[in-house]
């Protein structure tokens, strides 16, 4: 899988090209800037684009902008975009046309490596990666009256997962649990939430955040 | 002086008798005693009114150039006489008496002409009436009588050849030029002042410029008969006596303007009472009144910021254009207050002086209260600094967190990971546990350092503004919070207060209400931006010294804004602070 990495911090660019190297994956371009990262993006053709959201001259949303003409131009490279802090309004900003290929975590989250590489090889193949912080913000946006109420705590616990963008594999390997046992929760959460028959992996992380929202 | 003035007086007087007795004696059927004591009293208006403003205003050259006026219409009808040296002389002197009269018209009411093209029709009238009458008197023999003449031949000294067709042909080019044309100069360079004149100005010229228009438009009537072969005799006789109305109105203008300035001046006795117990703003308002100059700005000195402030405190230039002229009122050789009025005013110093001083007390107290706004001002616009900057402050330092120490133990933290799983080939299970448990620690050091900055100052508030910023703080709230945020930006300052308040009072509802529920509501109106937040905890909350609240009612107060607790003992909380955002 070919990525490119944008990222101004040259001690951690350095850390994650390497990690990213061992876990198998071809890094076809470093960016330092928002401009290097548009010129490897086009002339690498990456599966995937690794983002931080502050980047040079200003040290703001430089990063956010380049993601979103990114997602705009060239909707075929998978976005994955790293911040110091997560915000659901971003998230679903940036989420907002389309989960297919997107990814929004803190930076930390690449300490745990494996679960890290899983992500970004979920966002090469048009698949979704939400940070838990963010979900767990949906989550607390509820009011009363809550449907969410009617969860027990394993199937908030799925749905949850479901919401970061898991696949049932994923949520199987995370929770140690049973396909079968995983599937039966899923369906009950859609069930119970009143969201229709559950969809593959790709389609319900849309509805599940849309009724997060 | 005073003997100067008795004399011309008492000269004039005599002299009106003998220009009545000239007229009757010598113009025959072309006058009569209405119309003799009609011109002369029309030249003893202008000599009385001269004389008065003279002794009034004896810096002022309008009194002298009124005066002579009179004279000079008197003197004019010398030139009926029939003896050669009256004639010939006062034929000359006597035409340029309406230039005179001019002169003091264009001249009020500063009694000099300020104007170039004022000065140089008043010169170009004085000269070209002079050489004409000259002229004329040089071609003049007796053998046709002169325009406003009766038939009687008269001996011009300075005759050179006798060509009595000329000599009147010459004096109808002489009114067409000097009456027709210049006439029409006068008025067009009359409505030009009228125009121009500041409002106050205009109040004072105007009665007395449009009498001097209608004795403009006479002359040019008269010019205009010269083409004609035989004016009818009863025209004629309304021109007379629009003419004698004209004469009569200006110098009665001029003395209902200087009876006005008396008048003001008298009712700077009542500014006086009426200052008394006017509070410091009306006291504009009564000098205006008392000076006519609806204009009329006050400024005071503040000798330890050097310079002018208004009545609110808040600084201010003396302007320097030329429709503002500047009175510095004084108090022991220290400036009080300076007035900025209309430039007209420069007529009157008297006026101004006497309402300066019967101000001066009511001044320097206004001036004392205006010192005391502009040190609440300077006090209040330090108190919006501190927070501006402190806010600033708290952004450098969330982003130097989030970009600096952050950033680098999150890379360190990676580092030790790799490493660690180099090293997992099981050899030291000691050096494995230690690294997992170092980054671990190093995990929730950032994870710390993330709340930290948020803390200090959410990037999301300077991002994406209140409403966003309310909703990420409600959402990692431990309980079910209801908001109502108003959306669209405000300055920064003001936001970030509204957000403090919102997440210091959810703190506080976290730590001490006991709530089960809460209600974070922003609204702008009127000029304000409102937030409140409402629990239903057990109350009795106080803003005293020292707690999180008294330091929001301080930020809410820096920003001119009103902070208040109503939290009645087992009745909940409610958090009000009213913050104003110009919108």
């Amino acid at each position: 899988m070919r990525v490119v990495v944008a990222e101004d911090s040259v001690l951690f660019r350095e850390g994650l090209v390497r990690i990213l190297g061992e876990g198998g994956f071809d890094v076809v371009a470093q960016a330092g800037d928002a401009d290097a990262l548009h010129r490897a993006v086009i002339s690498a053709k990456p599966d995937v684009a690794i983002v931080d959201v502050r980047m040079p001259p200003t040290q703001t949303d430089e990063g956010t902008r380049a993601a979103r003409q990114i997602r705009e131009r060239h909707p075929e490279v998978g976005l994955l975009v790293l911040s110091q802090v997560v915000e659901a309004k971003h998230a679903m900003e940036l989420l907002s046309e389309s989960p297919e290929g997107f990814g929004y975590l803190l930076k930390d989250r690449v300490i745990e490596i494996d679960d890290f590489l899983e992500a970004v090889r979920r966002v090469g193949r048009r698949g979704t990666a939400i940070d838990p912080e963010v979900v767990a913000q949906l989550f607390g946006r509820r009011r009363a009256q809550d449907p969410l109420e009617g969860l027990t705590a394993r199937e908030r616990e799925v749905l949850s997962l479901m919401a970061e963008g898991r696949s049932n594999r994923g949520i199987c390997d995370k929770l140690v649990l049973s396909p079968k046992t995983v599937e039966s929760h899923v369906n009950n959460i859609f069930t119970k939430l009143r969201l229709g028959p559950a969809p593959d992996d790709h389609r319900r992380v849309l509805a599940v955040l849309a009724f997060l929202k | 002086m005073k003997t100067l003035r008795l004399v011309l007086l008492a000269a004039g007087l005599a002299l009106g008798v003998i220009a009545y007795r000239v007229q009757i004696h010598n113009l025959g059927v072309f006058t009569t005693p209405a119309r003799a004591s009609a011109i002369v009293i029309g030249a003893w208006l202008f000599l009385v009114a001269g004389i008065v403003a003279w002794s009034r205003r004896p810096a002022n050259r309008l009194g002298p150039l009124m005066t002579a006026a009179g004279i000079a219409l008197l003197l004019r009808q010398l030139r009926y006489s029939h003896d050669g040296v009256l004639f010939t002389v006062f034929f000359i002197v006597g035409e340029l008496s309406y230039w005179v009269v001019a002169h003091a018209a264009f001249a009020y009411p500063s009694g000099r002409l300020t104007d170039r093209l004022e000065r140089l029709l008043i010169k170009s009238g004085y000269t070209i009436t002079f050489f004409f009458t000259i002229a004329i008197l040089i071609f003049y023999d007796g053998s046709r009588p002169l325009r406003f003449f009766d038939r009687a031949p008269r001996g011009s000294l300075i005759s050179i050849s006798g060509h009595g067709e000329v000599a009147v042909t010459v004096q109808k080019a002489f009114v067409i030029v000097v009456w027709g044309i210049l006439g029409v100069v006068a008025i067009a360079l009359i409505v030009r002042k009228l125009v121009r004149a500041t409002p106050r100005a205009r109040r004072i010229l105007a009665p007395l410029l449009i009498a001097a228009i209608t004795v403009g438009l006479r002359a040019i009537f008269e010019s205009v008969f010269t083409f004609v072969e035989r004016p009818s005799a009863i025209l004629y006789e309304y021109l007379f006596w629009w003419q004698i109305a004209a004469f009569i109105a200006l110098p009665v203008a001029l003395l209902a303007g200087l009876l006005r300035a008396r008048l003001a001046r008298a009712g700077v006795g009542d500014l006086v009472l009426e200052l008394e117990g006017t509070p410091p703003q009306g006291i504009r308002d009564a000098l205006s009144r008392a000076l006519d100059d609806p204009t009329l700005e006050v400024l005071f000195w503040l000798p330890e910021r050097n310079g002018f402030v208004d009545a609110a405190g808040r600084g201010a230039e003396l302007p320097s254009v030329d429709n503002r002229t500047i009175t510095t009122l004084e108090n022991a050789g220290e400036p009080i207050a300076a007035l900025v009025h209309d430039p007209s005013l420069l007529e009157e110093p008297k006026l101004v002086e006497a309402a300066g001083a019967a101000a001066r007390l009511a001044l320097e107290n206004a001036r004392l209260h205006a010192q005391t706004r502009a040190q609440l001002e300077q006090v209040r616009e330090s108190r919006v600094r501190i927070v501006t900057t402190a806010d600033e402050e708290r952004r450098r330092i969330e982003r130097d967190i989030h970009d600096g120490a952050q950033q680098r133990l999150v890379a360190l933290a990676l580092q030790l990971r790799s490493a660690q799983r180099r090293l997992m080939d099981g050899s030291d299970p000691e050096v494995d546990r230690l690294l997992a448990a170092t980054v671990n620690e190093l995990q929730v050091a950032v994870e710390e350092l993330r709340e930290l900055a948020r803390g200090v100052h959410p990037a999301i508030l300077t991002e994406d503004g209140l409403a966003a910023a309310l909703e990420s703080l409600v959402s990692r709230t431990p309980f079910p919070v209801d908001l109502d945020a108003a959306e669209g930006r405000l300055p920064a300052q003001v936001e970030a207060t509204a957000y403090f308040v919102a997440c210091e009072a959810l703190a506080n509802i976290v730590k001490h209400a006991g709530a089960s529920s809460a209600i974070v509501r922003t609204v702008r109106q009127n000029g304000l931006l409102v937030v409140e937040v409402e629990d239903d905890g057990i109350g009795g909350a106080i803003a005293a010294n020292g707690s999180g609240l008294r330091g929001l009612a301080d930020r809410v107060e820096a920003l001119g804004g009103r902070f208040r607790v109503e939290s009645p003992v087992n009745g909940g909380t409610r958090i009000v602070g009213e913050i104003p955002c110009a919108s």
